[in-house]
């Protein structure tokens, strides 16, 4: 089916196709908490930045419920899970490099994260 | 075999999407006036002035600010702006010790309503490698300086999040109206790489 100009400028004009979810998933995390991004390599999607994987940050806010892009870009399940911002100081991602007074805040999924004791 | 001055090669890239609009046409997957409504309505109806619009907004009245950065999507929204890439906005704010400034480092997320379609060095590796490296150095390219007490936030859009910058206020603007406001803004400094300046 042909898509037309009133349908594209339509959807283009409206909400667009937000991929927040409105279900009840338990956020694994909460603000203020320490986290540390898993070290992951899929094969496939992720939006897990590498430069991230295994850097320890904290919690700043919790976004609500999101579409999990890793498994549903390949077509599969929407594994909805909360999406948080997350606050890295430069010093823990780039180490002496790092500027003093910079950070990075990152929006991070709950399965790319682990809690910090 | 005739040539011209005036006609330069198209790009691999140009190629490749002429290709695949001839295909999606012919097969009747879109409508050749689909493809160019959306992008009239990109070119010429979408852009950054829509979102210095909201930072004027925001400057003259401080409810309206506190909406927005709280409940960006629906405070945007309140003045006519929303859809595509702008479904989940969050607006953070400049202050004397804070400066956001944008990026994607995994490809090109940008808030189409409010600023519409990214600059081209934006998208480009150099901005996006380097930006949450040295900010500091990246802004300074851009003629921005900022004091070293000041804390520089870099916001990695990862997810369907999409950020925006309100800006400071400049001093010496308490006489402007709200429209003269929206008329100093620029799209860098709603992405965060320049300050807005009488």
């Amino acid at each position: 089916m042909s898509i037309n100009a009133a349908q594209a400028i339509g959807a283009s004009n409206s909400r667009g196709g937000s991929t927040k979810l409105d279900v009840e998933v338990a956020p694994r995390f909460a603000a203020g908490q320490r986290i540390r991004v898993r070290k992951i390599n899929p094969a496939g999607h992720t939006r897990m930045p590498q430069y991230l994987r295994g850097c320890e940050g904290v919690i700043a806010q919790d976004f609500g419920v999101f579409v999990f892009p890793d498994t549903h870009a390949h077509g599969g399940d929407q594994k909805p899970q909360h999406v948080y911002s997350v606050r890295f100081t430069a010093k823990e991602v780039w180490g002496r490099e790092g500027g003093e007074r910079d950070v990075l805040l990152v929006d991070v999924w709950d399965d790319y994260m682990d809690a910090v004791p | 075999m005739a040539s011209s001055a005036h006609t330069r090669p198209l790009s691999d890239i140009e190629i490749r999407v002429k290709a695949l609009e001839s295909l999606l046409v012919e097969k009747g997957l879109v409508d050749q006036a689909a493809v160019d409504a959306l992008i009239d309505k990109y070119e010429h109806k979408v852009g950054p002035r829509n979102g210095a619009k909201v930072v004027a907004r925001a400057w003259v009245d401080p409810e309206y600010k506190a909406r927005l950065l709280a409940h960006g999507t629906e405070a945007i929204e309140e003045l006519g702006f929303s859809g595509m890439q702008g479904e989940d906005m969050v607006v953070v704010e400049n202050t004397a010790d804070v400066h956001n400034v944008l990026v994607c480092t995994l490809c090109s997320c940008y808030p189409w309503p409010t600023l519409g379609l990214p600059p081209v060095w934006y998208k480009s590796a150099p901005y996006r490698s380097r930006v949450v490296i040295e900010p500091r150095g990246v802004l300074k390219e851009f003629g921005l300086e900022l004091p070293e007490a000041t804390e520089v936030r870099v916001w990695d859009s990862t997810s369907e999040v999409r950020y925006m910058v309100l800006p400071e206020r400049p001093a010496g603007t308490e006489h402007l109206s709200e429209d003269e406001l929206a008329a100093l803004v620029t799209r860098d400094a709603m992405i965060g790489v320049t300050k807005v300046s009488k």
